[in-house]
């Protein structure tokens, strides 16, 4: 690994595109479970898979707020994994340094999938006294995303202080607009 | 990472102990809330750079301590509330190890200056 790829003071590169791949399977992974949720919520399947709980799913899935919305929240889900999934596989080994706004968007989006994931299993703990399996998997997958994708976002903001203070636009170091950085690909 | 593993499963237990013990009402309400925050919080803070999130579970458990007075639980709520309180602060008050350097972590973002050029900060 190059050194320019591992932030200043940093002991790795949290860029680095093994451990971006396992995010992306994850989010894949979500995407599937919400998706296929989804088609059951819009009557595709007649039946939802459900191991644990009898008929926790379906009381989960049919009540209220998550029909609240024109469309079913499992469907808003889905599109957030594969949002997840695109932002996680775009950009190379130093995207942290070269696109923070990518790694910023992607670590928003994270963390606001996985709020939403906590309120909708707090609400169906809590409030419907049902359970539903493949909710909870695809909510473990978007809290489990938070810690490792966290690190980049923590690079790119750094980058984007240190950038600042020397005298750099903000706004352009955000959208990795320095030519220099260019150049020393 | 062991504190966040006993954390995560206090806070699964939160979840099934209404069913398991058998309580209802305002108690179970409670744990039901509390228990999804617990996991969450612990699964976020094994990850090193999130570990500050560990701090929450403590507020969860301070919350688990006062509740059985606030919400007038009864017996057996009352001991499950305490100890599973107890518990959960004493592992979330433990920071653990922690390997990797961040380049000053996020305090590094609000002091002041430059920061990140040396390799020994934590």
């Amino acid at each position: 690994m190059r050194d320019g790829s591992i932030p200043p003071g940093w002991s790795y590169n949290p860029s680095r595109c093994s451990e971006r791949l396992i995010l992306v399977l994850l989010a894949l992974a979500g995407f599937g479970i919400a998706l296929y949720l989804s088609l059951y919520q819009l009557a595709v399947f007649s039946t939802v898979w459900e191991p644990f709980f009898g008929a926790g799913s379906q009381n989960v899935l049919h009540s209220q707020l998550m029909r609240a919305l024109p469309i079913p929240d499992s469907a808003l889900g889905a599109l957030g994994y594969l949002i997840e999934a695109v932002l996680g596989w775009a950009g190379g080994n130093e995207r942290w340094r070269v696109q923070p706004w990518l790694v910023i968007f992607y670590g928003l989006t994270v963390a606001s999938l996985a709020f939403v994931s906590i309120v909708l299993v707090i609400f169906q703990s809590a409030f419907l006294n049902a359970w539903c399996t493949l909710c909870l998997a695809s909510a473990a997958i978007s809290i489990n995303l938070v810690g490792p994708v966290m690190d980049e976002v923590l690079a790119s903001l750094q980058h984007l202080k240190r950038e600042f203070t020397r005298g750099d636009f903000l706004w352009r170091a955000f959208w990795g607009l320095k030519p220099n950085v260019a150049a020393n690909h | 990472m062991l504190p966040r593993i006993i954390n995560l499963i206090l806070g699964l237990w939160l979840m099934a102990a209404p069913a398991v013990l058998g309580y209802g009402g305002a108690a179970r309400g409670n744990d039901r809330i509390a228990g999804p925050l617990a996991v969450s919080c612990a699964i976020i803070a094994a990850w090193e750079i999130t570990r500050a999130l560990r701090i929450l579970n403590a507020v969860v458990a301070i919350w688990l301590l006062i509740a059985p007075w606030l919400l007038a639980f009864s017996g057996i709520e009352i001991l499950n509330s305490t100890l599973v309180g107890f518990l959960l602060l004493g592992c979330a008050l433990v920071r653990g190890y922690v390997r990797h350097s961040f380049g000053g972590g996020w305090r590094s973002l609000w002091e002041p200056g430059l920061r990140g050029s040396s390799t020994n900060d934590q």
